[in-house]
């Protein structure tokens, strides 16, 4: 890696004098369309977000330059303002269609639908702009920078390094850990306090601006700006760029960008069909059979191994006020229903801290909708739902995690391609701001989640990648994790499911001492008796989306009611006969 | 009246463009983004109907029997494999309809070519003279919309079609080959794709790229209209009818992006676009 870096570098001071003219002057254009290249693949690599929509900035920063200076001369307040331009703009309409895209609910597809039609519109708009934008054939020959070639390239090239150097820092460090777990699983981003939607809305505003600067640079070099530029057929082109050069690697897509736009134009004046082809069937065949890309493929021999972990540390755990503990959880007429479907109706439940609910029932009585309307205030559609005495209405899982809530998922929800420790520093992201250009040597965990660890063995696990883990040390990090948020009422979804007799025994005296020891208040659904007998201190029996019963473990073992709804009707009358 | 014909006669041609498309999102939740080529390919069908000179109805099973076959090489060698990743989907498809276009342009060249319409001249509608060949594709649409139905809904293919959409899993659980569900399904929607270019064409002019335009604007309404043939059908009465007034009233460029944005806003604010709950 470092080695590339410096034939790279050593390529952009040298290369005026290495290169002719001709070559100069591709390489220049290709730098700055590999600055956008790599703002895509932080937007679709990293984050998960397929964008066909950065053309559009890189053509606003574009036509900035060639409206000022085509329509206002060139001077040095002109030049600024149109630097100004493009940055206002650029930043503007990012964040517009970072609100349109990234909201609660939104899926992938729709976000990549938006970034589809923010190039297509632009194009028309400049279309149809008549002599203001130059229309089809754009503004030529306006005045720019009076600046030699050798100069444009020595810009252009250390522009690309400060954006790659910068972006790199930037994925490597802490708070770029963030962006993988979203890409990764978004639903357990939210579950976990990060608001997903306010960092990509972030994400996109900054890498709009980054390729709208890329485009100033463009139109101040070439001094020719076309709808081309902002199209969807260059969106695309960026796509196929980073996607042959490898997404997620940053420099994959800068040797893709750069390469491919040096060969297309040797090639295109003397094989431009079958280029276009062999380019379009490479990126069909790397999408279907090769879809981490070209470059990692050729580099794999060479790489080294993992980086440093973290230490991990204890954390002090805020001690819990009394006020806290009382009414934890207070859940009043809760309904659920689809249309005429009532899945929970008329719900009244009240827990404290210190408590440990079983919530029992047959399947289909409505456990895992419990759970739903608990965590996610636009879930239930009648009642109110108070965490810690803050009223849920309709809001999203991120602040009823800020609220103090914490939920295990019955599958184990954790990041695939995370090590241990970044899945762990994610978790604790919402107490402790992860750094945005640096590594932090430490981990620091609350007492329980360290318990965990090192009950389950995985502290001296804490660089191997998430998905390499066993089921049940997967189940153990995502409890580790939701344990990291320091929640005041955690939710367990089956934790038990998949464990054998020692994890369960292990899970079980971690449950009870979160409760008895250190207050929390846990409520979880079960369907292994035993387990429950032995650790909770109330048990809850749904039957049919109504709470049937609420008692101690004896009350309800042995209630003929209870028989009757595990067991069916005729079972308990033969019973009883 | 003009307005009201040409708002018809816009749904339809909608309506005709989309369908293929549909097909195919519906039951496997794949953007087929080669789409715009396969209307491409249908119309070059057209095309090479003109230049032998045959009779210009035998286009429209030409554009068909192209599409499906097509449709079929293409889902072994490249949907497949990519059924668990939609979003890479979108982009094969993609790179496949570059693919075909650099194909269509390296056999017939970039030219503009025109073909010859099945019906020429006009009708009269009214007392005013329209397109014949425009309002043909009227009842062409309808018809398209009930045999689509009435394939989905009436056939065992139909129900089996239908179960797939809705649960897969389930489906193949009860003995149902989804895998030649899917092929016979993406076979079908190509050739109703390729079937669309050979009809829209006698009404502009071929050239490579004339798919694109018509990709995007059937992307939107698919994403809006929800999972029925018969939704498809009325959110294209709508869309076309906005597209119609702003070209009319406004300007024809900004009729070109109407759908765009009106399904991104419509989407924003009802995700489930016009389906039913």
């Amino acid at each position: 890696m470092m080695l590339l870096g410096l034939v790279g570098i050593a390529l952009v001071v040298l290369g005026p004098w290495v290169f002719g003219t001709y070559l100069l002057n591709i390489l220049i254009k290709a730098f700055f369309f590999a600055i956008v290249a790599i703002t895509v693949d932080l937007l679709w690599g990293y984050t998960g977000y397929l964008t066909f929509g950065q053309s559009a900035f890189f053509g606003i920063g574009a036509y900035a330059a060639g409206l000022v200076f085509a329509h206002a001369g060139f001077t040095m307040l002109s030049a600024l303002a149109a630097l100004g331009l493009a940055v206002a703009g650029t930043a503007l309409i990012g964040a517009l269609v970072g609100w349109l895209s990234f909201y609660r609910g939104a899926s992938p597809f729709f976000a990549t639908v938006i970034s589809l039609v923010l190039p297509i519109v632009l194009t028309q708009l400049l279309l149809s702009g008549g002599a203001w934008t130059g229309s089809s054939s754009g503004l030529t020959g306006y005045e720019t920078f009076e600046l030699p070639l050798e100069a444009w390239y020595w810009i252009a090239g250390t522009a690309l390094a400060l954006v790659a150097l910068l972006g790199s820092l930037v994925v490597r460090s802490d708070a770029g850990q963030v962006l993988k777990a979203i890409r990764d699983n978004e639903s357990r981003c939210t579950y976990l306090g990060i608001r997903t939607s306010r960092v990509k809305i972030v994400l996109l505003v900054a890498t709009a601006v980054v390729a709208g600067l890329a485009g100033f640079g463009y139109g101040s070099f070439s001094g020719v700006v076309a709808p081309e530029l902002s199209g969807f057929v260059l969106g695309t082109e960026f796509i196929i760029w980073v996607a042959l050069g490898g997404r997620g690697t940053l420099w994959g897509p800068l040797l893709g960008a750069v390469l491919i736009s040096v060969a297309s134009a040797y090639l295109s004046s003397s094989m431009p069909f079958v280029w276009q082809l062999v380019l379009g069937c490479a990126f069909v065949v790397v999408i279907v059979l090769l879809p981490q890309g070209l470059m990692p493929l050729l580099i794999r021999p060479l790489r080294r191994g993992i980086a440093g972990e973290p230490a991990l540390v204890d954390r002090a755990v805020r001690a819990l006020v009394e006020q806290d503990a009382a009414q934890a959880l207070v859940m009043e007429g809760v309904a659920k229903q689809y249309g005429h479907l009532k899945v929970l109706q008329g719900i009244d439940l009240t827990a404290d801290g210190g408590q440990l609910a079983g919530l029992i029932g047959p399947n289909g009585a409505g456990k895992t909708t419990l759970m739903r309307c608990m965590s996610d205030g636009s879930e239930r559609t009648a009642g109110v739902v108070r965490l810690c005495g803050h009223d849920i209405r309709t809001l999203p899982p991120e602040q009823c995690v800020r609220f103090g809530l914490g939920r295990k998922f019955q599958n184990a929800n954790i990041f695939d391609t995370l090590t241990v420790a970044a899945c762990l520093r994610i978790a604790g992201s919402v107490r402790e701001r992860p750094a945005l250009f640096a590594c932090s040597p430490v981990l620091a965990v609350p007492s329980y989640a360290l318990e965990v660890l090192r009950v389950t063995g995985l502290a001296g696990k804490l660089s191997a990648v998430a998905k390499d883990l066993s089921h049940g040390e997967q189940q153990a990090l995502e409890l580790a994790m939701v344990l990291t948020l320091e929640p005041k009422i955690v939710l367990l979804d089956e934790p038990t499911a998949g464990l054998t007799k020692t994890e369960r025994t292990q899970i079980g005296s971690i449950l009870s001492s979160l409760a008895l020891r250190h207050g929390l208040c846990c409520l979880l659904v079960e369907h292994d008796l035993d387990f429950v007998h032995e650790i909770a201190t109330r048990i809850v029996v749904l039957h049919q989306g109504r709470i049937a019963m609420q008692g101690s473990f004896e009350d309800v073992a042995h209630s003929e009611l209870v028989k009757t709804i595990y067991a069916g009707s005729t079972h308990a009358a033969q019973e009883a006969a | 009246m003009v307005l009201l014909l040409d708002w018809l006669t816009t749904a339809a041609m909608l309506y005709i463009v989309t369908a293929g498309l549909m097909m195919i999102f519906g039951v496997m939740k794949i953007v087929n983004f080669a789409h715009g080529a396969l209307l491409t390919l249908g119309a070059y069908a057209s095309f090479v109907v003109t230049q032998l000179r045959l009779d210009p109805w035998l286009s429209w099973p030409l554009a068909l029997l192209v599409g499906v076959v097509v449709g079929c090489g293409v889902e072994a060698a490249i949907v497949r494999p990519l059924y668990k990743r939609p979003l890479d989907a979108i982009l094969a498809t993609w790179g496949l309809g570059i693919v075909i276009g650099q194909l269509i342009v390296i056999a017939f060249g970039r030219g503009v070519q025109f073909v010859d319409a099945p019906l020429q001249g006009t009708w009269s509608i009214a007392g005013l003279p329209y397109s014949a060949y425009r309002l043909v594709l009227i009842p062409v649409a309808l018809g398209l919309c009930a045999l689509l139905s009435g394939l989905l809904n009436g056939t065992r293919f139909g129900v089996k079609t239908r179960a797939v959409i809705m649960n897969e899993e389930l489906a193949r659980g009860l003995g149902i080959h989804s895998g030649r569900i899917r092929f016979i399904t993406f076979a079908l929607g190509s050739g109703v794709g390729t079937l669309a270019g050979g009809l829209i064409t006698p009404l502009s002019s071929v050239d490579p790229d004339m798919g694109l335009p018509w990709l995007v604007g059937a992307f939107m309404l698919v994403m809006v209209s929800g999972h029925s043939m018969l939704s498809l059908l009325v959110t294209c009465l709508v869309f076309g009818a906005c597209q119609v007034m702003v070209s009319t009233y406004l300007s024809p460029v900004l009729g070109g992006l109407t759908i765009a944005v009106l399904a991104a806003l419509t989407l924003r604010i009802r995700p489930q676009g016009f389906a039913h709950g």
